[in-house]
């Protein structure tokens, strides 16, 4: 099945299964148009990845969080929030927030740029493995958005006329940073997957 | 060359992509991916009164967690709240615009447009009526579903909550109850329904169409 040209498909909108050849098709049920050119989708994924991976600087250079308390004016970067959590003794929240907003990105990183390298060079690894790590890549995507949205929210509750919290630089690179990474797993084809060489591990049931 | 029905009996796991052929089950049992134990398609009867008596809660609750305020805090007989209109004046009086769109799509422009998508196309597909609008918005919600952020907004509200809980005193809005209701519901929602099976609903309902 995997050596001929013919092969099934999981329609990315409606999931129906269609069995298509390298011409351009629509899918069978929803009519929406299935990329038969899997390069342009190699390709996206690794564009959306580095405009990403440059936000990633200034997220955690810029100060994501500025207050101002009667006239001054402090400037936290997300690391500097994290230690000053983590040294004022709430450890679950520095926890939370060093996975979410340090850790979940650099991971999310490493396996698009792993999943990347290793259907173009085909790596030999189980597929199965590689569509898994794409499904966990997609599901832990949007959780790095916590900072963001607790620097929005403290900026809204404290508000008063001598005391206030602005969002800074570093929230707007970090907000871009995680829609670049989100937009890169989503342009990622899980059909560059199965057309590696060697492994079969599709087989029918 | 492999017929219509051929494909319609196949079915491919979201998670591992392993392809699997269709076994009919009895009702209220569940096929999962014999690879990595996701759920594939389930028998349920009356699946679609189910999940528009769900959506229709959701949309009330979601309603009231945008209307009233979710906390009040409390510095020292100051006090602010956190409600929908407290957070655009915010937004433009400090410029961040940028933030502040992502913000207000991501937590209030998609979750109601996917609650009220549902609430819609299941009242069609109830009425048997709308073919094409039905496909167009499951369409819709297969392109925003995973935008909708109203979860891990949630996780930041505890979270700003446990930062503030040295400084200021903290009350509980009724915002608040309703947007914990709205996640259980949401959560209940997806387990009832899949996506898959509201594809399943529209071509049984439907059928085929050009």
């Amino acid at each position: 099945m995997n050596n001929s040209k013919f092969e099934y498909i999981r329609c990315h909108i409606c999931e129906a299964v269609n069995y298509v050849d390298n011409k351009e098709t629509k899918c069978r049920r929803c009519h929406e148009k299935i990329e038969h050119n899997l390069k342009f989708s190699y390709h996206k994924t690794l564009a959306f990845l580095i405009t990403a991976i440059i936000f990633y600087f200034p997220a955690n250079l810029y100060p994501i969080l500025i207050s101002k308390q009667f006239g001054k004016t402090t400037t936290n970067t997300i690391m500097e929030g994290i230690i000053h959590l983590w040294d004022s003794g709430s450890y679950p929240i520095a926890l939370i927030i060093l996975l979410a907003s340090v850790f979940v990105p650099l991971l999310k990183f490493v396996l698009i740029i792993y999943l990347l390298i290793s259907t173009k060079y085909n790596i030999h690894s189980s597929k199965l493995d590689k569509h898994k790590l794409f499904y966990i890549t997609e599901a832990i995507g949007p959780w790095s958005m916590v900072d963001v949205f607790v620097v929005i929210i403290l900026s809204v509750l404290i508000h008063f006329s001598e005391v206030k919290i602005y969002p800074g630089k570093g929230a707007t690179a970090f907000g871009l940073m995680v829609f670049f990474t989100m937009i890169s797993a989503l342009s990622f084809d899980p059909r560059l997957i199965n057309h590696q060489k060697g492994d079969t591990s599709n087989a029918k049931p | 060359m492999i017929t219509e029905e051929e494909l319609d009996n196949l079915i491919i796991c979201k998670k591992c992509h392993t392809l699997h052929k269709k076994v009919p089950i009895s009702h209220n049992k569940k096929a999962f991916c014999s690879k990595c134990d996701i759920l594939l398609y389930q028998n349920c009867p009356n699946t679609i009164d189910k999940t528009l008596a769900l959506v229709i809660t959701a949309a009330i609750s979601l309603f009231v967690a945008f209307k009233f305020t979710i906390v009040t805090i409390d510095i020292q007989g100051l006090e602010k709240s956190l409600t929908l209109y407290a957070l655009f004046m915010v937004i433009l009086e400090q410029h961040q615009y940028i933030v502040g769109i992502m913000f207000i799509f991501l937590i209030v422009i998609f979750p109601i447009t996917i609650i009220f998508s549902m609430l819609l196309l299941l009242i069609l597909m109830k009425l048997k009526k709308g073919a094409y609008m039905v496909q167009r918005l499951l369409i819709l919600l297969a392109h925003i579903r995973p935008w909708s952020m109203v979860d891990i907004f949630f996780i930041s509200l505890l979270v700003a909550m446990v930062k503030l809980f040295d400084y200021a005193y903290i009350e509980l809005g009724v915002s608040f109850v309703a947007l914990v209701f709205t996640l259980i519901l949401d959560i209940i929602i997806t387990k009832n329904i899949s996506f898959y099976e509201l594809w399943e609903l529209h071509t049984k309902i439907y059928g085929w169409h050009e």
